[in-house]
Formats: structure tokens, sequence, C-alpha cells
């Protein structure tokens, strides 16, 4: 393969559409079934869309990108759910569809893995009916389901404001949005935000919407428990000071069936570690992430990586990033000259600086703060899979476990199916608190092969090195 | 029975009948296994190893494995990443199963 992108969300299309009208033979993969990431998701087969409008804007400018796409389809060779499971020495990956596993060689490899929702722990966040702000979208959004009748919204940011709108809008009952960090702040993000008329106008257009819905929209509020038999039947919530430490007597019990929680985003820096790229700790971006040049490259030979993976940044972000790492690559690949590739990555260097503005602005509002990491108690799961409680994490520290591996080790935490996903971002900060150090100090969890639960019989029929696939 | 599907904005394709822990539920093309079940109201994917707590739908995105449920025998297959298609059978899956 000359260049492979991991990822078709907003970065890796965008990377393609560049390498390809380059003239670069380019492989992508995706674990997903259609092209467009989370935030452009399509619907699947079957459903009709008769009122795009409605879906919002982020639906429309992900059409735009992909009609791009559709412009270079034929230069493009993209393998849907195709999940990539090892990376090694010697520009070699190893992923699977189906039922087949390959390995294969590349010149060139753009990551483009995107984010998920952070997880947080709090009593009562495994029950059935509390749903990652994400996961509920993905059900109203693109499979038209609303998962319950009467919502609370917990966590912190504009996506909160996005998802009461589509709730409201398919007929849900949102009984009010807890937002964690000061709303007043926001109209700093939109003062800071000048330029970004796009951005700008999707916030009012949020904003207005959960006004005219009647939506409460409560400043200074997290969700404490959420409590059921079975099922969620009532979440507590209580005010916060600026740390996000509940205040005493101001704790209030809601009768909801439905929790959609969304703490912003974490990186999915799984695959540019499992590439043993050097990554940084980056708190206001979300976490671990990759280090790189300005032309998107990481430590490691010929792996570029773009998008949220690389910090939170949104899909506009991504999209510029792809860009310029698609046309950096395709220079580097013999495509283009220098000075091509410079004229060609100006309009995106330009939109890049002035979204960074932003960015800083945003992150400063909705970065977590230490209260969000002393919810868990003694009983309450920190690692959903392996269902081992905070109270054994605290044990394992008290035996002398000194950083997140050493835990790993002792309690079997992170072990799991989700490979440390759901645990890893929040039990770093929560460790760290605990031992008193910074969050850097104790690691992350190490990313071995196979990066992705691989049934056992696919694994014995991988094929090594073939050469097409 | 319950009904959670929207239908506002989209028009769905042909409908089918799937099966869950041999109860019959109407399925829409494109929806996922996950999609049915929450639509019906139905929220426990599955019953955990240790605890014997209920799971259900959580990330939505294939992540977290909470989903997992034995679809067409196959156990710790995730309903939320697997499209309905006539005729499926889904069980609610009981611990951590071999595959």
């Amino acid at each position: 393969m000359e260049m492979v992108i991991l990822g078709a969300g907003p970065g890796g299309i965008a990377a393609a559409v560049e390498a390809a009208r380059a003239g670069v033979s380019v492989t992508l993969l995706d674990e997903n079934p259609k092209p467009g990431g989370q935030i452009f998701r399509q619907f699947h087969d079957g459903f009709q869309v008769t009122s795009p409008g409605m879906l919002g804007p982020d639906y429309g400018r992900g059409q735009k990108l992909l009609s791009q796409f559709d412009t270079v389809r034929e230069r493009v060779e993209l393998l849907d759910n195709a999940v990539v499971w090892a990376l090694t020495e010697g520009n070699e990956l190893a992923f699977y569809r189906g039922d087949a596993s390959h390995s294969v060689r590349y010149k060139k490899m753009i990551i483009a893995a995107g984010a998920y929702d952070r997880p947080v722990p709090f009593p009562g966040w495994t029950l059935p009916g509390v749903f990652t702000a994400g996961g509920a979208q993905s059900l109203v959004k693109t499979q038209r389901i609303l998962p319950g009748e009467n919502f609370l919204l917990a966590g912190t940011g504009p996506l909160q404001l996005a998802l009461a709108n589509q709730i409201a809008d398919a007929g849900g009952h949102v009984v009010a949005i807890a937002e964690a960090g000061r709303i007043d702040n926001w109209f700093g993000l939109i003062k800071g935000a000048l330029g970004q008329w796009q951005l700008i106008g999707d916030a009012v257009h949020y904003l207005y919407g959960v006004r005219k819905a009647g939506i409460p929209l409560w400043s200074r509020h997290i969700i404490v428990e959420a409590r059921g038999h079975g099922q969620v039947e009532e979440a507590v919530v209580a005010e916060v000071d600026r740390n996000w430490r509940p205040k005493p007597g101001t704790y209030r019990t809601l009768k909801v069936d439905t929790l959609c929680v969304g703490y912003g985003f974490v990186p999915s820096s799984e695959l540019t570690r499992l590439a043993e790229c050097e990554h940084r700790y980056e708190p206001l971006l979300g976490g671990w992430i990759p280090v790189r040049n300005d032309h998107m490259e990481t430590t490691v030979a010929d792996v570029y990586a773009v998008g949220d993976c690389t910090g939170i940044a949104g899909s506009l972000v991504a999209i510029e990033e792809g860009r310029v790492a698609g046309l950096a690559a395709a220079r580097r690949l013999g495509h283009l000259t220098t000075k091509e590739a410079r004229e060609r990555m100006a309009p995106s260097r330009e939109r890049l600086a002035g979204l960074q503005r932003l960015r800083v602005i945003l992150d400063r509002t909705s970065v977590p703060r230490p209260g969000l990491y002393e919810l868990a108690r003694e009983d309450t799961l920190v690692c959903r899979c392996e269902e081992i409680t905070f109270g054994e994490v605290k044990a394992a520290l008290a035996d002398g476990a000194m950083d997140m591996n050493e835990v790993k080790r002792m309690t079997r935490m992170g072990m799991g199916n989700c490979q440390g996903r759901m645990c890893g971002p929040a039990m770093q900060e929560i460790i760290a608190a605990q031992k008193r150090l910074s969050p850097d100090s104790v690691g992350y969890l190490n990313q071995r092969p196979p990066a992705r639960p691989i049934p056992l019989g696919v694994l014995a029929g991988h094929r090594e090195l073939a050469t097409t696939v | 029975m319950v009904n959670r599907r929207v239908e506002k904005g989209v028009q769905r394709g042909k409908s089918f009948e799937l099966e869950v822990d041999g109860e019959k539920l109407v399925a829409y093309e494109g929806e996922t296994v996950a999609a049915v079940l929450v639509a019906a109201g139905r929220r426990t994917f599955r019953w955990t190893e240790k605890k014997k707590h209920p799971r259900g739908m959580y990330c939505g995105i294939g992540l977290c494995h909470d989903c997992m449920m034995v679809i067409n025998g196959v156990p710790n297959t995730r309903a939320c990443q697997t499209l309905a298609t006539p005729g499926c059978r889904v069980k609610t899956q009981r611990g951590l199963q071999e595959r």
C-alpha cells in the first residue's frame, strides 16, 4: 500500500481526498459499515432521509465532505468493517475484516482514529438507562429511536445543547441539563470565536432551541448518583463549586428514566500508542496525545496523525489537519513538489490558525475539574468490564502499586474487553490524586496487540504479509 | 407494546421480525440489534459474570462492550454494531462466554 489511512471520519476523509487528488494510491480503513466517522455518521441502508434540515448543521457539513470524497472515490480503496489490531516495525499493520485477518505493508500511514465520550465513574453509572451522550446521540440521530421518556443530560460543553435539541425535537422530555462548567463562560467563548461564524451559529442555534423548548439549564451542576432497581429510576444532582465539588445542602433527586452523560471527549490514542509514537499528557486537549510536527508527522517515521485522536478540537480542525497530512505525505511520496504542497496547504493553515483560538477558550470552560473524579464510592465499579471496585483499586495502592500498569496487574483493571478505554482516562486522574502525583507520572495502560478483541478462529487464520487484500 | 421510534425526518425501509429470548420484535432495515431492543423498551442486554448485574447499551459506538449478547448463537457479539436481519435470534447473555 502506498498510503494507508486509519479512520474514515472527517480527518481521514479529508486526507484521502487531498492525497488522491495529488495522485497517491490510497487505502482507507474504517471499522464502520460506512464512511463518516461519529460526527458525520451516515444512515444505514434502509433509512430514507426526508428532511435533512432537522438533522443539524453537522449533517450538511458531512454531506459536503462526503461528496468531495465521491469525486476521488475510484482512486481510493475503502475497506469498511476493517478492524486494525496490530502495528509493528517495518511499516506493517494487521487488520481483520469479517473472518479474515491480514498483514500488509505501507509506505505512509495517517492515523485518524477520532475520540470517544469521556467515561466518569459515579455510583450507579453502570445501570441500564445510563448512556454516554454520544451513545444516546447515535440512537436519536441515525437510528431515530428515543432511548427513554424522561431524560437528564449531565456533563459539560455544547454537545449537551445539541443533544437536548435533538431529543426535544424527537418528542422526548428533557427534565434538565446539568452543566458542570459556568454557563456565563460561554459568552466569553462566543466573543473569542469571532470570525468562526459557523461555530458561533451552531452554539446560538442550540441555545435558542433549549430556551424555546423550555428546558431548564443548570449551570455548575453535576450528576452525583444514578439509582434504580435494574435500571435508572432517579438521578441525584448537586450544585458544585469552582473545582466541581458538590456543595452540601444542594443535592436534589429527579425522577428520570434515562441519563445521558457527556464530559467531553478522550482522544483515541490506542493506535498511536500501539505504533509506539511518543505521547505527552495534555489535560486541555483531553489526555494523552501524540507529539507531532507541523506536517502532522509523529515521532515514528512514516506515521502521521490528525484530528481528535491528537487532541480534542472537533471536526473542522480534523478536516484541515487531514488535508495538511494528506498533502505532506503526498509530497514525501514524490507526487507533489514542495512548492505545490505548500500552496495547497495554505488555506488549511490559515483556517487552523483561526480555529486554534477557539479551541483554547472552549477547553478552559469544559476541562474536567478534580471534583469530577471524587464521586466513586468504595463499592462503585471503576472498571466496568472486569467489575473492579474503587475499594479494590485503593487496596492495590495501599499494597504498593505505584502506577496504572501496576494497578492493572494487581487488580485486572483495564484487562477486559474495552481494553482500558472506559476505565483508563478517569483512573489515571483518580490514582494520581490518591498518590498525590501528577496524572502524567502514573503513566497509561500499556497497549499491546491485539488492540481490539479478535476471535481466536480469525487470529488462527491470520495471513502474514499479503501483498493484495 | 412500547415503540420508541421517531417518525419525523426519515422514512423507514422494510420491516421484519427478529426473536429476542423467544419473543418476536419488529425491526426495520438499517436498524442495529441494540436499536431494536431499545425501541421496544428492553434495556437489559446481559448479566455480568462476577456480580450478576444487569447491563445495557452504554457507549453505542462499539467500544465499551457492555451491549454484548448471544446473536445467532455467537456470544460476546456487540448489539450496537450488529445490523438486525430477518429471523435473527438474539439471547440475553449471562456472564462471559467463550466463542
